[in-house]
């Protein structure tokens, strides 16, 4: 038997030679393949055969073909890069939302201070139309600056939900092709051999799927995956597939949340703190948390200057044919009222229960939305709860809190009711000039303070204007103030006498005359100087309002007025706020530290994601260089196989010589 | 450990790109010349930036302000210069209306010319500001603030001063009643008034001067007469408060032209007494009106045969009183020039302000050239290695050494 056997030994050597060389032709094709994972062939020797002189080996076999797989480092890269993506979509969007809040020349911070300084031109000219003009053309830029701000807020919101949709149109269709691919894995892993190409296909297509969404897998004993996202939700499972949908809020139709499709029709919410990673996780903690600070931040701004511009119009006197007081000159969106889907209704769909907002107090409005909803414990008690820092308070109807009033209308909410509302938040995209007249500045305050003649002390008015409508009225004019003795603090007593009433309190330096507690005439007077004992001052009602720049004063004075988001701590006692310019710049630092933040986060996940990948792929991928070593040792046993022929041919022939 | 090449190209390939993003950048702000286009990339330098910027347009805006004031104190300062200019020619016509050889149509020509100056003068009190105001307007007044009306020249506003300014008061108007009609009546402190001869009814035949303070701890803000009693050589002056109804002082001889000293005053009665003659003394008040002293005068020029002592009172008093005014105009002239001065110190102030902020917004926003380009030199140096290296390497592979 003997040129026989090594006839057999020597095909399959080359047999073994080629199949081995063919598989590093298939790692030498798919080098480049994404998610290919190099293949190995498993050499082993066939089963001996046993002679008279022991075990006859019969040459070499083709045990497997396998993959170079690591189940822990696919995993790790997967998840690593779930992570960058989340955080590069988050980044991504959070830039776009710093370019709504820029610094410098363009800022609403600039637009705002050169509105109020242009009112300083008024101040030196009050009848002059030019100077008026200027402050109209400011307000208008300032407006135009605020609602343009509102609407690129409103963009990207629209922006956050189609990219959402777009996200999940993708992961609806890897789902797919993962179960697809289970399927066909199912089929074909009963031989010893496992797929390989497609199981490469399908981890590749989880790792697609990690981009999007944060998954977990788990390997079912037919072969098949199931991937699971969002803390536990099955998406996955052999050969089914589930569906994600992006729904509205249930409160505002204009925000998206993700929800699963039930496989008997319907959805469920998935929790959005539980989505783990994946531009979608990106995508929805940016639209519930930075974007909806940002609508807060510029609303409230938008509308404390707006509240306070238009309350002090109302406290001067225009230009107008008579003087009358002034109309207001900018307007703001109104504060959203946004009932939950699930509330209760008649019949007809109505709403059964209802809440209506009110903005009262421009300094105590924060930058915040807040959920109302009843309070379990209590029936008929509410809780208030402040989005921006959790803060629970109960409420009940007619009740002011944080600046604006809630009102019960048509009926109070029901046990399960609940409500978003929304004070500042859509305040800025509706935000314009409303004053077209140059005359309707109300410049001129109703008010005129005289220093006596005679007086001995320093005192002269520094400012006098309006400052409280309900309890300021021109009829309590004229009026006197005379001052009184010094206090030993330098504290200087005076009377004030109106046409209904007179008043005693102490004047301290620095400190506004005429409304404080016990005065509350709803006028401020600003002295410079001190008044010695019998100086007075006569208050008359302004004479000649064309000449009069008392009001402009109280504008002037809102750019140093700490008055924005103000907090009553409760027992009288009031958090400061910060100026209009104050607040912008903190409202611009804060975008501006989150961007900042999530790029220190987004290169580290990034480089993360890059060293678990170049882990998996040192484990899997393909390097040429091997692949061109392992070519020439196969080659060469090829070879070498061939050369076995070729003596088994010689020994042949020699026999066949020898016998003839 | 392994290497996949197809990894390492990916890789090379992504470190590459942020080598070229971070000299994009480093290119991006050399271009700009600033290092803060973004609030993330410094949040608390854009604050900063913020800050310096409000403060920057406060300073321009107050500036404004300082001009405009500015612009009113000139006016006002020429105003009262031009005023005081026509004081003086009224005073040097009213002393030469005293002459004694004049006659009544002397002094009724001196009288039209002392008219005119006063017409004059009201055109200055009535001087607009160039901005649709007027300088003496106070705190808002007619246009124009001064009418002349049927009781003489009144100021027709609300007296103060109209301030304007964001960071300082900066006035805008001068107190139009204060500069024109609170002038000190009498001398400053008291005021000497020629009475009805008590017993004739007549004017009286001696003139009173003006009178001056000898002691001032002693004045008491009363009103007093001085009576005198009995004729020349044997007459006797009789000094009463009239406020407490006490006789402060008799003198006795009196004579004419000797001083009669009492309660810290000091006057002179001069002429020819007649018994029964009286004077008066009240405390000075702040209300002399320029324009009533001008048309007084000019009334009394125009009143035919006054004898020459009546001519000696009027004229006494008719310059004391435009002496007040005078001063009084000088006093608002120094207010006004201190107001200028004020401006000034102010503006040097501002600026100063003002630099402040824009160093403190360029150290927050504008790029430290030498380091930017010392960056931009390193980041180019390693781009070019990194695409060097990237290229050697690239090129090895056994594919190359080996003959199949």
């Amino acid at each position: 038997m003997g040129a026989s056997l090594l006839l057999s030994l020597g095909a399959r050597a080359m047999n073994a030679s080629q199949s081995a060389i063919n598989t590093v032709g298939h790692n030498i094709a798919n080098a480049n393949t994404p998610g290919y994972s190099r293949q190995t062939v498993v050499l082993k020797t066939a089963t001996p055969q046993f002679t008279g002189g022991g075990f006859q080996g019969k040459g070499v076999q083709v045990d497997t073909i396998n993959r170079s797989y690591n189940q822990f480092l696919t995993r790790e890269a997967n998840g690593s890069r779930a992570t960058a993506a989340a955080d590069q979509s988050l980044l991504t969007n959070l830039q776009r939302l710093e370019k709504v809040l820029p610094p410098g020349e363009t800022g609403l911070g600039q637009g705002m201070s050169q509105f109020l300084n242009a009112m300083v031109d008024v101040a030196s000219r009050p009848n002059d139309p030019s100077a008026r003009q200027v402050v109209l053309a400011r307000a208008k830029e300032m407006s135009s600056r605020f609602s343009s701000a509102g609407a690129q807020l409103q963009d990207l919101q629209q922006g956050v939900v189609s990219e959402l949709k777009a996200n999940v149109v993708v992961v609806n269709q890897l789902a797919k092709q993962i179960a697809v691919l289970n399927g066909d894995i199912a089929r074909l892993s009963g031989s010893d051999s496992s797929p390989n190409d497609l199981l490469d296909q399908r981890d590749q297509l989880v790792a697609e799927l990690s981009k999007y969404v944060g998954v977990t897998t788990i390997p079912a004993s037919d072969g098949s995956m199931g991937v699971f996202i969002g803390g536990g939700q099955l998406l996955v499972l052999g050969v089914q597939a589930q569906a994600l949908a992006i729904e509205s809020d249930p409160y505002d139709s204009q925000r998206a949340q993700v929800s699963l499709l039930e496989s008997g029709g319907g959805t469920r919410a998935l929790d959005s703190s539980s989505l783990s990673g994946g531009a979608i996780a990106g995508l929805v903690a940016f639209q519930n948390k930075d974007l909806q600070d940002a609508r807060n931040y510029i609303g409230q701004l938008a509308t404390a200057i707006t509240m306070r511009v238009n309350e002090q119009q109302g406290l001067g006197l225009d230009l107008g044919t008579p003087p009358g007081l002034g109309v207001a000159m900018l307007a703001v969106g109104d504060p959203r009222v946004l009932p939950a889907a699930t509330n209760a209704r008649d019949v007809a769909g109505n709403y059964l229960s209802g809440v209506v907002l009110t903005r009262v107090d421009p300094a105590f409005l924060q930058a915040s939305s807040y959920v109302l909803k009843a309070d379990p414990a209590t029936v008929g008690n509410y809780l208030l709860v402040r989005e921006s820092d959790g803060l629970v308070r109960s409420v009940a109807d007619g009740d002011v809190v944080d600046g604006f009033r809630i009102d019960f209308n048509p009926a109070a909410p029901g046990p399960f009711d609940s409500y978003r509302l929304e004070p500042v938040a859509t305040a800025a995209a509706a935000m314009k000039r409303v004053l077209d007249q140059t005359q309707g500045i109300a410049a001129a305050s109703p008010i005129s303070a005289i220093t006596n003649v005679a007086n001995a002390g320093t005192a002269s008015v520094d400012t006098l204007y309006a400052v409280d409508a309900t309890t300021f009225s021109a009829a309590n004019f004229p009026a006197d103030i005379v001052f009184g003795a010094a206090n030993p603090d330098g504290s200087v007593n005076y009377t004030l006498t109106t046409q209904t009433g007179i008043f005693n309190s102490v004047w301290r330096a620095g400190q506004p005359i005429g409304n404080e507690t016990g005065v509350a005439q709803g006028f401020a007077l600003n002295l410079i100087g001190v008044p010695r004992p019998g100086d007075s001052l006569l208050l008359n009602p302004t004479a000649f309002p064309a000449q009069n720049n008392g009001n402009v004063k109280a504008f002037l004075a809102l750019q140093s007025e700490a008055f924005v988001g103000q907090r009553d701590l409760g027992a009288g006692v009031i958090a400061a706020g910060s100026t209009l310019n104050d607040a912008y710049a903190a409202a611009m630092g804060d975008i501006g530290a989150r961007v900042q933040g999530t790029q220190f986060l987004a290169r580290a996940s990034e480089q993360v994601a890059a060293d678990a990948e170049t882990a998996r792929s040192g484990e899997s991928g393909v390097n040429l260089d091997e692949e061109a070593a392992r070519l020439l040792q196969y080659q060469q046993a090829y070879q070498a196989s061939a050369k076995m022929l070729q003596v088994a041919q010689t020994v042949f022939d020699e026999l066949l010589n020898s016998v003839r | 450990m392994r290497i996949s090449t197809a990894n390492t190209y990916n890789s090379t390939i992504a470190l590459l790109q942020r080598r070229q993003q971070d000299l994009q950048q480093t290119q991006i702000q050399l271009t700009s010349g600033k290092k803060v286009a973004n609030a993330s990339d410094d949040p608390t330098g854009a604050a900063r930036i913020e800050r310096a910027m409000v403060a920057i347009g406060q300073v321009d805006a107050n500036q404004r302000a300082l001009e405009a004031s500015r612009n009113s104190m000139n006016l006002a300062e020429s105003a009262i210069g031009d005023a005081s200019e026509i004081l003086q020619q009224v005073r040097e016509t009213l002393v030469a209306s005293g002459n004694a050889s004049y006659g009544d149509s002397e002094r009724r020509s001196l009288a039209a010319k002392i008219e005119g100056l006063r017409d004059q003068l009201l055109g200055i009190a009535n001087r607009p500001d160039g901005s649709g105001g007027y300088v003496f307007s106070g705190q808002g007044a007619s246009q124009p603030p001064f009418l002349d009306e049927a009781t003489g020249v009144r100021f027709n506003g609300v007296p103060g001063t109209v301030l304007t300014g964001n960071l300082d008061d900066f006035a805008l108007t001068v107190d139009g009643r204060l500069t024109w009609e609170q002038a000190r009546s009498g001398n400053g402190a008291f005021v000497t008034i020629p009475l009805p001869n008590a017993i004739t009814g007549q004017k009286a035949t001696s003139w009173i001067d003006s009178g001056r303070v000898t002691d001032p701890q002693a004045l008491t803000g009363n009103d007093y007469t001085i009576q005198i009693d009995g004729t020349t050589g044997l007459s006797q002056a009789t000094i009463t408060n009239v406020t407490t109804g006490t006789v402060v002082a008799t003198v006795f001889p009196f004579q004419p032209g000797k001083t009669i000293n009492f309660d810290g005053m000091a006057v002179t009665i001069s002429g020819t007494v007649t018994d029964g003659d009286r004077f008066e003394i009240k405390a000075s008040t702040a209300d002399l009106n320029v324009f009533d002293v001008l048309d007084q005068i000019v009334g009394e020029l125009r009143t035919p045969n006054r004898s020459a002592i009546e001519i000696q009172q009027s004229n006494v008093i008719a310059i004391r009183d435009l002496d007040q005014s005078f001063g009084n105009l000088q006093e608002v002239r120094s207010l006004v020039g201190e107001r200028l001065n004020l401006l000034d110190g102010t503006e040097t102030r501002l600026s100063g302000l003002k630099l402040y902020n824009q160093t403190e917004r360029s150290a927050a926003e504008d790029l430290d050239m030498t380091e930017a380009i010392s960056r931009f030199q390193i980041q180019q140096t390693g781009y070019d290695a990194a695409l060097r290296s990237y290229a050697a390497v690239q090129r090895l592979s056994l594919f190359q050494y080996l003959n199949f």
